[in-house]
């Protein structure tokens, strides 16, 4: 980041040092756990194996010594899957991060207007259309509708809660929630009379990285890096937005604009990560917390953080989930991150830190 | 305010998701099947008359055309009527994976399980190295999963039969993609020949409305879908089943109207309160309007414990049309069992 130090009441986190070591740990932490998840599984393949697999199809290094199932199950079942958990939980950390300076509401979440429900409607349609459909745009047409489910909600509901005076935060939020509920009926419709698809319908909408694949990975992590990349450049705008609109704007900051920059690039990393896994609670909502409770609230820090703690997060409860028996990645999110979660809450309420 | 995503939403998933698992986990829970001593002979296991031409070109039950290029040597069956029909063709010792339900025939159960609690694991699916694939439709083997092994190119044949025809259909399909086509014809033609036996055995009896059922919940009770695979085979042991919907959801009202003479209890099978001719009648007299069905009345509560060779579309499937024509016309089948 090239920050100019022209306004410096606008960068208030922690010494260098202590970010050094939230990013270290945070790289550290995915790195460690990318590298569990592509060596553990059901299937028994040694962890030697497992990494002389990859470095060998990176580098085209050392004899083959393992059958070919190994190399398929390392390189086309696991590492997708694993690279898909690194983009979305961190598109997801990030977007639930900018939601909840953006609406200044601490029960912000990437779906809070709407794109979990647009994108749902845009699954089940698909799931449900008599066709064959997985081949579609090399993707498939469930991935493909709902990303445009997803983003064409924000988008709608944009355009909606925008008045003469510009876009309030209640309004936004509002308008979010109103048509959520509409296309959430809709979806609650189409799961009435799904008859015999219906378990393909109830598997998408509760989430899971089960279905990655590289063509899959190719269209959404460049959407994904691509918006969070951005989103981690408006650091100090949404510092500013912290401040509230009427402070933000007399920092210079044209908040209206700035407001629909912000939700569209959320909601671009929302769509893409949700077409490629379902909607996974938790990560969204809880890791921007957590991470603020330990590094404070300066986006130069906490926007990066999340993403890196997001990222591993869903990767560790991931290889949790499928050495589970394939159980729903969102429950092995909640089950990891909420009990941590209330100890730092905890903690401090009580101010056990704060204590001389 | 909550400004949370719907949450009646989310109940209504995790509703049907546990109906839904309610009914996949059942078969792996229920008793052995009591009718083991009906099964027909085994099927001849004449030689094939000429070594199959490989490659040969299938088509599954989903309109999949696939190729086989060579006689299959490591199957892996994601479910139980797959597995049932390639042991019965002599080709048991060819499986290299299947299902944790697989109870039948006994060996099985030394082969490793690649399905544990309905959920298909496709690393252990790969990782046996397969070299034909037998999946079930109408997403008891999820599409996503039949997606993701194709698009590993794995030979994958989708076996969905919803008539004792096409598990005929289904058993020539595997006949020929294991060059076992003369067993094939065998099994096929003593199960049809066993099937005619029981139609005429029940050939002119007074046809009872009957009520299967599936899987009952509060107010709710699924049973035979209409048109479905279970209803045909209730209608060759005699019967007029009484048919829910299309997905065979029946509701209490409809099921009162219909007042049906004769309830068959699968549920029994996995429900040890409904195990017991007494407690079971107990049991569903105090189910909301049960206590004036006909049925219930004149205590023709019938806990039926051979739901899973019932409804289980293998070539067992004969041995559960004759224990469905036994529980309806008792009389027609004396004491020779």
């Amino acid at each position: 980041m090239s920050a100019t130090t022209a306004v410096p009441s606008l960068a208030f986190g922690p010494s260098a040092g202590r970010s050094a070591l939230v990013i270290g740990g945070g790289a550290l932490f995915v790195l460690l756990a990318a590298t569990a998840a592509v060596t553990l599984g059901t299937s028994g393949i040694g962890v030697g194996d497992a990494v002389a697999i990859v470095v060998h199809r990176l580098t085209g290094i050392g004899p083959v010594t393992w059958p070919a199932s190994a190399e398929t199950i390392v390189w086309e079942l696991r590492l997708p899957r694993v690279v898909t958990g690194m983009v979305v939980g961190a598109g997801l950390a990030c977007a639930g991060t900018v939601f909840q300076a953006l609406l200044r509401n601490p029960m912000a979440d990437p779906y809070i207007i709407g794109p979990a429900a647009g994108a749902s409607l845009g699954a089940v349609v698909a799931l449900l259309l008599p066709v064959a459909t997985a081949g579609w745009l090399g993707i498939g047409l469930v991935q493909t509708l709902a990303f445009v489910g997803g983003l064409l909600t924000v988008l709608v509901v944009l355009a909606i809660a925008r008045g003469r005076g510009g876009t309030p935060v209640v309004t936004l939020l509002l308008a979010g929630y109103a048509i959520s509920s509409l296309l959430s009926a809709g979806v609650a419709l189409l799961i009435f009379s799904s008859g015999e698809r219906l378990a393909a319908v109830i598997s998408w909408l509760l989430g899971s990285l089960a279905g990655a694949s590289w063509p899959r990975v190719a269209v959404a992590a460049p959407l994904i890096v691509v918006s969070f990349t951005l989103l981690l450049l408006r650091w100090r705008r949404l510092n500013a937005l912290l401040l509230g609109e009427g402070p933000a704007a007399h920092l210079g900051i044209e908040v209206e604009r700035e407001k629909r920059v912000l939700t569209v690039l959320a909601a671009l990393a929302t769509s893409a990560a949700v077409a490629v896994s379902g909607t996974i609670g938790f990560v969204g909502l809880v890791v921007p917390h957590l991470v603020r409770l330990v590094v404070g609230p300066d986006h130069r820090l906490l926007l990066p953080a999340s993403l890196l703690y997001g990222a591993g997060l869903l990767v560790v409860a991931d290889l949790g989930a499928r050495l589970a028996g394939g159980v729903p990645v969102g429950v092995v999110t909640a089950l990891l991150g909420a009990p941590f979660f209330l100890w730092l809450l905890r903690r401090r309420v009580t101010g056990v830190e704060d204590r001389p | 305010m909550a400004l949370r995503r719907p949450a009646f939403l989310t109940s209504v998933a995790l509703l049907f998701l546990f109906g839904l698992s309610a009914c996949a986990t059942a078969p792996g829970a229920g008793s052995p099947p009591a009718s083991a001593a009906d099964s027909g002979p085994p099927p001849s296991v004449a030689p094939s008359a000429a070594a199959a031409a490989y490659p040969v070109t299938l088509t599954d039950d989903t309109g999949r055309d696939v190729v086989i290029s060579a006689e299959p040597q490591r199957i892996v069956s994601l479910a139980p009527s797959n597995t049932e029909i390639v042991c019965a063709l002599g080709a048991c010792d060819r499986l290299v994976g299947v299902t944790d339900f697989d109870d039948y025939p006994a060996e099985v159960a030394d082969v490793d399980d690649v399905v544990i609690a309905a959920s298909v694991d496709v690393e252990l699916v790969v990782a046996a190295e397969p070299d034909l694939v037998l999946a079930a439709g109408n997403e008891l083997t999820p599409s996503t999963v039949i997606e993701q092994l194709d698009g590993l190119g794995l030979p994958l044949l989708v076996l969905y039969p919803e008539s004792l025809e096409e598990v005929y259909a289904d058993i020539e399909l595997l006949g020929r993609a294991l060059d076992r086509a003369s067993e094939a014809d065998a099994l096929v033609a003593g199960m049809e020949e066993r099937v005619a036996e029981v139609v005429a055995a029940v050939d002119g009896a007074e046809r009872p409305l009957t009520l299967y059922e599936v899987f009952h919940a509060e107010g709710t009770t699924y049973t035979a879908g209409d048109g479905s695979f279970l209803a045909s085979l209730l209608e060759l042991a005699g019967a007029e089943p009484l048919t829910g919907d299309a997905q065979g959801v029946l509701d209490t009202e409809t099921l009162v109207a219909a007042d049906p003479r004769l309830i068959l209890l699968g549920t029994a099978s996995y429900d040890q309160s409904l195990a017991d001719p007494d407690t079971a009648l107990a049991t569903v007299s105090a189910r909301a309007g049960w206590a004036e069905l006909a049925a219930v009345r004149d205590g023709a509560v019938v806990p039926y414990l051979d739901d899973i060779v019932t409804t289980r579309p293998g070539p067992r499937i004969v041995d559960g049309l004759e224990a469905l024509a036994r529980a309806i016309h008792p009389d027609r089948f004396g004491s020779d069992q």
